[in-house]
């Protein structure tokens, strides 16, 4: 018979706060690429239903539009009752002090994104996306690194250098989401000189991520740390190179080939569509793989015990003990 | 491992710094409503100033600005909020679905379509100036002059609604203007009807601007009546959109022989092939700029209307700034000196407003049609219809009449023969004509 008591909860629902939340951006993501933010002109009604009274058929059936609005605003909610639930299990157990701050700061941060989200609409407003968008990678760090540290494996400890690279990494990875998160939500009255500055800023950290992308595989491989952080770290480097295809991808998805810079005989002899499912997947898949390589980063700043090494450790020490 | 902890506070605090920088640089404040932009070249360069001026340069041409800016306002409304007069012939409706912010309405309808779809490369303006404008190569087009490349109608005429619609469906190949084909076809109609809008509304700030330059002097009032903004200004301007239907250009009859549903290379079509080039680098003139070799490689240094009229403006203004530095201004009269001075600042403010206001001019390249990639079409229409007319706006000339009765360089069935003849060079081998050794003009003539 399986002892309920026995299960690490605290992991078991950070882990799928984490699964629920990389849904939920997925579909933020979508909802940018489509322009969808306003096919549900209320909030939190939708369409003057409750949110979750919504018909069901109206919801499948409907606009794209719409069912990628409501479909964000359900998991929204989800996330955020999962949140709580963590908050109430964490409560309840003996978790060390930076897991129970995480989960705090995660149901603030939560909090916080759903008003926004809401704002989002009623104030129709870009600035307000742009905001949006930065918080929501930022919970989904937070709900990684409670995930990890509430599994009960402490990190090895690593030479110095081995923890600063990948929580350089971790904020670089960050920074870059944050970047992103500008050109996303482009205002129309952004003058051309403006954008030229975002995108430089934009290639700038991507120079700088995969940079120290490199630098923590080979700082994880040198030095005798953690086998995991070594492992993350070549994953890493999986992601990044991966990330940098898909930048590339969404590039040309939204604006063609550059013909400044690539000869002409490798212009696309076919106009662009837009909207096809293809450039959507591309773009948006670029905003998906930058969250899980802040999510990676997340994990291999505390595999090579630049955060939370205490936590972790104290973590491991009651597993041992139950 | 002691500074650790300190190091990771200093990176938190350098990523909260970096945010709020990127915020601020990213506008923090609330959205601000759309706007349109005034056309400040034209503006600046139809407001030089007088020799009569009583009040300051800056003042007047301020005021005709905000004249300007006014009168459009009542005529075509804002980007939320779009208004077509009955005598514009535009369709309201149709207007409401392109117009305004992206937002889904009471039925679930999708509003704000240029500005999901067009917005970032045309602007709001419609002036070629959006945000991702100047990493574009071709840049957007700036509908404001009115001036269209791809058509079935005569060199100077508007397209047809049909035009418009067409190369929103089918994009341009070749450039980062996509197809819309997977949109509904009334989302694609709404487009079409937006873009008229905004050329029409362009085209009117042009002859608004114009008028006061050359009617008015600094101190006057444009005038507001209705006979002038709609009789003098708009109904010109409708009237020629109105006669597109009419002046599409005649399809002459495929020789027979010519069979375009068989490659160009098929035994059918060789003899209208060879008759094709001669054509090509004979009486077409096709070979001064696309080259012996179709390369694209002959003369490549001309603009199109749009960066010539930047270009040539720039350089007016350089060489006038140069002369007003050099002007001695010792010996003039307190008339003349305010008067030189009037123009410096108009000068100055001038070259502000070409390095604010316009995209740096790109020369236009002619096209290497041995790539197969024709921006206006590949069907053999499209091409017939390109060579007939050339293109609206760019060098590229017309082998067939300008207008209807006269007389082209080439007969127009003939045209048929270069139309054959292009479609044949994609698949040619490149080494029969030289296509590996790319010649110079200067080599050539």
């Amino acid at each position: 018979m399986i002892r309920l008591a026995a299960f690490n909860w605290t992991h078991v629902v950070a882990c799928l706060l984490v699964g629920v939340t990389a849904v939920l951006l997925s579909f933020g993501a979508l909802v940018t690429t489509y322009e969808a933010a306003m096919a549900v002109p209320d909030w939190p009604a939708t369409y003057g239903h409750n949110m979750f009274l919504f018909p069901l058929a109206e919801w499948l059936n409907g606009p794209w539009d719409l069912f990628l609005e409501h479909g964000h605003r359900l998991l929204g909610a989800l996330t955020g009752l999962i949140t709580l639930g963590l908050a109430g299990v964490v409560w309840r157990s003996s978790t060390h002090a930076a897991v129970r701050w995480l989960v705090v700061a995660a149901v603030a941060l939560v909090l916080v994104q759903g008003g926004l989200g809401g704002a989002r609409v009623l104030l129709d407003d870009k600035t307000v996306a742009k905001v949006h968008a930065c918080t929501g990678p930022l919970f989904f760090a937070v709900a990684v690194a409670i995930a990890v540290l509430s599994r009960g494996r402490a990190p090895t400890a690593s030479h110095e250098v081995a923890t600063r690279v990948p929580v350089a990494l971790l904020v670089a990875a960050y920074l870059q989401l944050v970047a992103g998160a500008q050109l996303r939500h482009l205002d129309a009255s952004v003058e051309p000189a403006t954008f030229h500055s975002l995108v430089g800023l934009h290639i700038v950290g991507a120079i700088a991520v995969t940079v120290l992308t490199v630098a923590s595989a080979a700082v994880t491989a040198s030095t005798e740390g953690s086998p995991s952080a070594r492992l993350w770290s070549r994953g890493m480097l999986v992601l990044v190179g991966g990330q940098l295809f898909l930048g590339a991808g969404a590039w040309v998805a939204n604006w063609g080939v550059p013909a400044d810079i690539i000869p002409a005989s490798w212009q696309l002899s076919e106009p662009l569509r837009a909207r096809s499912v293809w450039a959507a997947a591309v773009v948006t898949g670029h905003v998906v793989l930058g969250m899980l390589i802040l999510g990676g980063a997340v994990v291999l700043a505390i595999e090579s015990g630049g955060f939370g090494r205490r936590a972790a450790a104290a973590a491991a020490g009651r597993r041992a003990f139950a | 491992m002691t500074n650790t902890p300190s190091f990771v506070h200093r990176s938190c605090y350098a990523t909260l710094a970096f945010a709020i920088v990127v915020g601020a640089a990213a506008g923090c404040g609330k959205t601000q409503p759309a706007s349109f932009r005034l056309n400040m070249v034209q503006a600046t360069k139809t407001s030089a100033p007088e020799a009569d001026l009583e009040r300051p340069w800056e003042k007047w041409s301020q005021d005709r600005q905000s004249q300007v800016a006014t009168i459009l306002l009542a005529m075509f409304g804002t980007p939320d909020e779009p208004l077509a007069l009955a005598e514009s012939g535009l369709d309201e409706a149709k207007l409401r679905l392109a117009a305004g912010p992206v937002r889904s309405d009471i039925v679930g309808r999708k509003n704000g379509l240029y500005r999901e779809h067009c917005v970032h490369c045309h602007g709001i303006s419609g002036d070629g100036m959006g945000p991702t404008a100047a990493f574009l190569n071709p840049y957007p087009r700036d509908y404001r002059p009115g001036k269209f490349k791809f058509k079935s109608t005569w060199r100077d005429a508007k397209p047809t609604s049909a035009d418009l619609v067409r190369v929103l469906h089918e994009g341009i190949a070749g450039t980062s203007m996509p197809s819309f084909a997977l949109l509904a076809p009334t989302q694609v109609d709404a487009l079409a009807e937006y873009v008229r809008y905004l050329s029409i509304r362009g085209e009117a700030e042009l002859a608004l601007f114009t008028y006061a330059e050359q009617e008015l002097g600094g101190d006057e009032q444009l005038p507001t009546t209705r006979e002038f903004l709609v009789d003098e200004i708009l109904t010109p301007i409708v009237g020629k959109w109105a006669a597109a239907e009419e002046s599409q250009i005649p399809i002459a009859a495929v020789p027979a022989g010519v069979d375009f549903g068989l490659p160009a290379s098929d035994f059918a079509n060789r003899e209208s092939v060879a008759r094709g080039r001669v054509l090509f680098l004979g009486d077409g003139g096709c070979v001064k700029c696309h080259g012996v070799t179709a390369l694209g490689d002959g003369q490549a240094n001309d603009y199109d209307d749009w960066n010539k009229t930047i270009v040539e403006v720039s350089k007016e203004v350089a060489g006038s700034l140069d002369a007003s530095r050099q002007a001695p201004t010792g010996e003039l009269s307190p008339e003349k000196l305010a008067e030189h001075r009037a123009r410096a600042e108009w000068l100055h403010a001038f070259v502000e407003v070409l390095e604010g206001d316009a995209l740096r001019p790109r020369t236009i390249p002619p096209r290497n049609l041995r790539q197969g990639v024709y921006r206006g079409g590949r069907r053999p229409l499209d091409l017939y219809r390109r060579l007939y007319t050339g293109i609206n706006g760019a060098p590229m000339p017309g082998v067939g009449p300008s207008g209807p009765g006269g007389k082209g360089s080439v007969a127009d069935a003939e045209i048929w023969h270069i139309v054959n003849y292009i479609r044949s060079l994609p698949y040619e081998f490149d080494g029969e004509l030289g296509a590996d050794r790319p010649m110079i003009a200067k080599d050539r003539f």
